[in-house]
């Protein structure tokens, strides 16, 4: 068993000498072995927002008129090219085409489209309404996709969308979250 | 001189040996020194190796700790994944596995009815139940606002009509801010 010896312990004093008590230690750090993998988690699982344009319930302070916002609408129906769409309202603001190259990622069929990530960056960049990090507005994106499009397709087109990422204060506590607050478009 | 004596006096150097109480002559003491003919059962566990390696183990598992607990994933459904996420939260989840719709684990309805349509429509079943569980919410935690997050947990291979129908029913029964589970994609470069 371990111990400290440091000599000592002549001439009628107390031995300096001592037994560290090893076993109790072992069976503290089996519980705590045995807890931690109970508790480990071996998958990370996150989520991805998205928000349905719903309206909200009435406010007293109710605006007469409500000046319609820039929204982006990411069309991806066609086989070979996204195309963006900057919005207002009715009224298109600008048409941006974007080539639809698919990069895998991993070995689970996972992909990414970065071409789309990197140009919608720039366009809100240069487009982009709410920056300010106080500003509790968000710009939207309009996704439209085809009925038939995989799901793992249409996350992968989301997860471009939100690669933009701008400040946010709530609460005292600024973070980084996406720039845009996605939704789906009904057609 | 005996004999002995002289014999000793020639061989200086004696055959190495055990030597202490072989002298007394009882059977049971001779084999008591002499170990019984048996090596010694006794052992030392080296404890420190062993320590060490629990200490590993326990730093490892520290650091891979997650506080924030895990949500159940069915085996048949494979999630998408992603770079730009953010952390769960606590939500009811809507999963849909295969033509089957849970909502925590309760059927709420199939897919089979849209994808015969082709279209968008409501899932009744499901809408009932969100909204039965927004009533029990605003009646378990009376004057505070509905938060209004649902998580959808959708196998990658479910077509977007069942996603947009799916989301579209969550958000017509009062949960207008909807999350997609999907894995931790590692940034690149990150």
């Amino acid at each position: 068993m371990a111990g400290i010896d440091v000599g000592g312990g002549h001439g009628g004093k107390r031995s300096l000498n001592h037994e560290i008590p090893l076993i109790p230690f072992i069976d503290f750090l089996l519980c705590l072995v045995a807890f931690l993998l109970v508790t480990a988690v071996w998958t990370q699982m996150a989520r991805i927002n998205a928000n349905a344009k719903v309206p909200g319930p009435p406010r007293d302070d109710e605006p007469d008129e409500i000046k319609p916002e820039k929204e982006l609408h990411v069309e991806m129906r066609g086989d070979r090219k996204f195309q963006l769409v900057w919005k207002e309202g009715a009224t298109v603001v600008n048409t941006i085409d974007v080539e639809k190259k698919q990069v895998d990622v991993g070995s689970e069929g996972d992909f990414r489209y970065p071409a789309l990530a990197e140009k919608v960056a720039s366009e809100w960049k240069s487009s982009g309404s709410h920056r300010s990090p106080s500003d509790t507005k968000f710009d939207r994106a309009v996704l439209h996709t085809d009925n038939s499009t995989p799901f793992s397709e249409v996350i992968a087109v989301i997860d471009a969308v939100y690669t933009p990422q701008r400040d946010f204060t709530f609460g005292g506590k600024t973070e980084k979250v996406p720039a845009f607050n996605l939704t789906f478009a009904v057609n | 001189m005996s004999e002995k004596a002289l014999s000793r006096f020639r061989q200086p150097i004696s055959v190495p040996g055990r030597r202490l109480v072989h002298h007394i002559p009882l059977p049971f003491v001779l084999k008591k020194v002499t170990g019984g003919g048996q090596r010694s059962v006794n052992q030392e566990i080296p404890l420190i190796p062993f320590i060490d390696f629990l200490l590993c183990i326990v730093l490892f598992l520290l650091a891979s700790f997650s506080a924030t607990g895990e949500l159940p994933v069915d085996k048949n459904v494979q999630l998408p994944k992603a770079e730009n996420v953010l952390d769960m939260t606590d939500a009811p989840i809507v999963a849909v596995t295969g033509t089957q719709i849970l909502v925590d684990g309760t059927a709420a309805g199939s897919t089979r009815t849209i994808e015969e349509a082709n279209r968008l429509q409501r899932i009744d079943e499901l809408f009932n139940i969100l909204k039965n569980k927004r009533e029990l919410w605003k009646q378990v935690n009376p004057g505070r606002a509905f938060p209004g997050i649902a998580v959808l947990q959708i196998d990658r291979r479910v077509p977007a009509l069942v996603v947009k129908s799916v989301f579209q029913t969550a958000a017509m029964s009062g949960y207008p801010s909807i999350s997609f589970q999907v894995g931790r994609l590692g940034k690149p470069g990150g």
